[in-house]
């Protein structure tokens, strides 16, 4: 609604059977003041509503990854997992893949499939024994080290535990192409 | 401002258009009883900018509607605020509709040259009552979803052209995605472009007529402005409807009636409170006089309001000198409003007879009693004179005993025990029956059934009467194969073509434990299919020979392995459990907990709702608001605190002013 117009108001005090021009201004200003307020009051949480989401965090959680009791020592093994991925309200049961490097019953190296440098999957060359990827040939020991190519970082490591002899694995994505490892 | 708003003068027409709009003498003066027209724009207002705004959030699909909802109702910051303005921005809108005409009825503000005028706010009572009844299905939950049905149902009846119609709003033979669809289409884009249009010629009749004036001629002679003597009263009144919105939405949210489930039959269907008068109405039209109820009696209520200015042509505007049109309105709105309230009041499902109330049934635990299924379905085969009483109140204990959890309800389901939908014609003796009931070992050694001692003979006797009254249409084929089951221990048969369940924890939670149930359904569901084991209200400590504890966990005071503050941990750590079942500890436990999701006993939907029930019955709201912005009843406190301010201030100076000038 216009009618705060400045225009109108000076037509309106201008006519001539206005007295109590004081009296009008006041009740004008006085419906100014009430709109604005409940404006306001309407505008506050629209804008919260918009910017609410931008910065949630996802929330990490440990998922229970099988395959693990039966894997060879010092063996990387791709071990498949199903996991509920949640975004905002859609809830989706995805496969991820985690490369897992089992070093004793209790102890595990597990990287994130995804090369450090563009984001590709890489795959495991058992006779040179290395992580090769093959989008831009970027080369990476059992150790996750970086052996050639373009890489800027060592493969990202999971944070995982075990329990009772399970292997849980706590899912991440890492920024591509830095050479810190920055969460998603 | 001034320069630009002259160069704005000088290429569009602001000062003439404000002038028309905003100039005017009110004949009798600026008063509050005018205020129900703009109190509707204002309303409009919200009802668009909080319908956009939801847009941002709601998806009109049936997988996620409900879901994005409770998104935005407990995750987005003030969502619950937005919702809420919305929700409770619709209920206001009819209140003050009804007010409004009413104000215009009274002072005959209808008559020549004021028809169209009339008619054209008669057009927007119809959109606003439409966009009241689209709106509520598109979250897509038990209350819209079962409004929609039988909404779409009541077209179904009009002769002729009925299934044509149903089909049409559905987009099919029945509920779903498409009608969902078609209701968003209505909801979102047709019916508010045509009321904002409607609005607009309203206005433009309504500024060219000018304010009609009180009718008494003697109190005319007085006027006033309408800018800003009469806008600032309506800015006053607006800024209360508002202040009262956020007080509902911060204290008395939009009721959580849990996501859509077209399979439970436990729900029982109720239209929003302004169709309720239709609605008890309906009752009174059955059979073939039913379209005298769904069609005759809404198209002649619309008629009534529409051609007012049409039959009532008298210029006699004075309400004192009008006793045959004061009385007839005051006996419609009589009608409306009686019949709100008896509809309000009562039973779904009609008549008394038909609604299977036995008299002292056992715990259905804070949730509505007498909202159980209906009694027709479970009896059938029984006596065509209708079922006996003693059958009806057996049937109840067989609901509410959770006999139904394992056995077959209605002669479906059934994965842990055997199916008893042909039970009377299976050749049992009531004796055989009572003694099963009293102690299901005398029959079968490893028998994992539960011994239902603590039922009286009187009790245990309108069981057997029930079970009796089971026979398979048809009789003769009994179905025998279930029963093997019984005599299984401790190891539960998976109904055929399921995987067999992974147990307890193990498994992932399922679909259910993402969704925000309502906990008062819950507790319905919780009576018929947990109660037996799990006990009245989940605090009995019902016994499990066999199992490590001796007895079958409480849910009230629930576990603290399973416990957690956060709902949605809360509700997935008890969602493995019930999707998968679990063993309880021990050498041989005589129960153990069945699957309900991996065997399909319980839809998604209701696993959902009954989390909300233990959730709540350990202090845990299953809709916890995890994101408001500013807590709601401090948005309302500062809310309240300045436009309170804002009048006091107002008031005072106001009271300054008038002094000083008339010094």
């Amino acid at each position: 609604m216009g009618v705060q117009d400045a225009g109108g108001r000076e037509e309106h005090d201008k006519a001539p059977d206005v007295v109590q021009s004081g009296r009008r201004a006041f009740l004008k200003k006085s419906f100014g003041v009430l709109l604005g307020l409940v404006s306001a009051a309407i505008a506050w949480p629209m804008a919260g509503s918009l910017v609410s989401p931008l910065y949630r965090k996802p929330k990490l959680h440990y998922t229970k990854v099988p395959g693990f009791g039966s894997m060879p020592i010092g063996q990387p093994v791709k071990l498949s997992f199903s996991d509920v991925v949640v975004d905002a309200y859609m809830r989706e049961q995805e496969t991820q893949d985690v490369w897992a490097i089992k070093k004793s019953a209790t102890e595990v190296t597990v990287f994130s499939p995804i090369c450090t440098h563009l984001g590709c999957h890489y795959s495991w060359h058992p006779q040179s024994r290395e992580f090769i990827c093959p989008c831009h040939a970027s080369v990476f020991a059992v150790s996750g080290q970086v052996k050639g190519g373009p890489a800027p970082r060592a493969l990202d490591t999971l944070q995982y535990k075990i329990e009772n002899g399970e292997l849980w694995v706590q899912w991440q994505r890492f920024l591509p192409g830095t050479s810190e490892k920055i969460p998603v | 401002m001034g320069r630009i708003g002259e160069w704005v003068g000088l290429r569009w027409p602001v000062k003439p258009v404000l002038r028309w709009f905003l100039e005017e003498d009110i004949p009798g003066g600026p008063t509050y009883a005018y205020v129900f027209g703009s109190s509707l724009l204002f309303i409009f207002s919200i009802q668009v900018v909080t319908g956009i705004w939801q847009l941002l959030y709601y998806v009109p699909s049936t997988d996620h509607a409900y879901d994005s909802v409770m998104y935005l109702r407990t995750y987005v910051s003030f969502g619950w605020l937005i919702h809420g303005l919305h929700y409770w921005g619709a209920n206001a809108f009819v209140v003050l509709l009804a007010t409004h005409m009413a104000r215009v009825f009274i002072w005959g503000a209808y008559k020549k040259p004021r028809e169209l005028t009339w008619l054209l706010g008669s057009c927007l009572m119809l959109l606003v009552l439409s966009l009241t009844f689209m709106g509520a299905l598109l979250p897509w939950d038990e209350l819209g979803y079962w409004a929609g049905e039988v909404g779409t149902n009541m077209a179904g009846t009009v002769p002729l052209a009925g299934d044509f119609l149903r089909r049409l709003w559905r987009g099919g033979p029945t509920m779903g995605q498409l009608t969902l669809s078609r209701f968003f289409f209505l909801h979102v884009a047709v019916l508010p472009a045509l009321a904002a249009f409607f609005i607009v010629l309203h206005i433009i009749a309504f500024r060219q007529f000018r304010n009609l004036g009180p009718w008494q001629r003697e109190k005319e002679r007085r006027t006033g402005p309408f800018w800003p003597d009469q806008v600032l009263k309506d800015m006053v009144f607006a800024s209360i409807i508002f202040l009262i919105l956020v007080g509902l939405c911060a204290f008395w949210p939009a009721p959580i009636t849990g996501p859509a489930d077209p399979v439970d039959n436990t729900y029982q269907p109720k239209p929003e409170w302004c169709f309720l008068f239709l609605y008890q109405a309906l009752k009174a039209f059955t059979g073939r006089w039913e379209p005298i109820g769904t069609l005759l009696l809404p198209a002649a209520l619309v008629l009534i309001v529409f051609l007012l200015p049409f039959y009532d042509r008298r210029k006699e505007r004075n309400p004192h000198k009008r006793p045959m049109a004061m009385t007839l309105a005051g006996m419609l709105g009589a009608f409306v409003v009686g019949f709100t309230i008896w509809g309000y009041y009562s039973n779904p499902g009609g008549s008394p007879s038909s609604s299977p109330v036995a008299p002292g049934q056992q715990g259905s635990p804070a949730g509505p009693p007498a909202a159980f299924g209906k009694a027709p379905e479970a009896t059938k085969g029984a006596e065509p004179t209708g079922p006996l009483p003693e059958v009806q109140v057996g049937e109840k204990l067989f609901r509410s005993q959770g006999c139904a959890a394992c056995h077959a309800v209605n002669g479906q389901g059934g994965a842990v025990g055997p199916d008893l939908s042909n039970e009377g014609g299976a050749g049992r003796s009531r004796e055989w029956l009572t003694a099963q009931i009293r102690d299901p070992k005398s029959h079968y050694a490893g028998s994992i059934m539960p011994a239902f001692a603590q039922l009286n003979d009187q009790q245990v006797r309108s069981i057997v009467d029930y079970m009796m009254s089971l026979t398979a249409k048809g009789g003769g084929a009994s179905s025998a194969p279930g029963r093997a089951a019984v005599q299984l221990a401790p190891g539960i048969e998976p109904a055929a073509g399921v995987q067999p369940p992974v147990v307890g924890k193990e498994g992932a939670p399922g679909r259910a434990a993402g969704i925000v149930g309502n906990a008062k359904h819950g507790a319905v569901l919780f009576a018929e299919y947990c109660q037996a084991c799990h006990g009245l209200e989940g605090g009995d400590n019902v016994p499990n020979p066999g199992s490590e504890a001796g007895k079958v966990p409480p849910l009230k005071d629930i576990s603290r392995a399973l416990f957690d503050k956060n709902p949605d941990v809360f509700a997935q750590n008890m969602d493995r459990l019930i999707q998968h079942g679990a063993v309880p500890a021990g050498e041989r436990p005589a129960l153990q907990m069945p699957s309900f999701g991996d065997t399909h006993s319980l839809t998604q939907q209701q696993i959902c709702q009954i989390e909300a029930y233990v959730l709540a019955l350990n202090g845990v709201d299953r809709a916890l608001i995890r994101n408001p912005g500013v807590a709601p009843p401090v948005f309302f406190g500062i809310t309240a605190g300045l436009i309170a301010m804002a009048w006091l201030t107002l008031v005072v100076w106001g009271v300054r002013i008038r002094r000083s000038s008339t010094a």
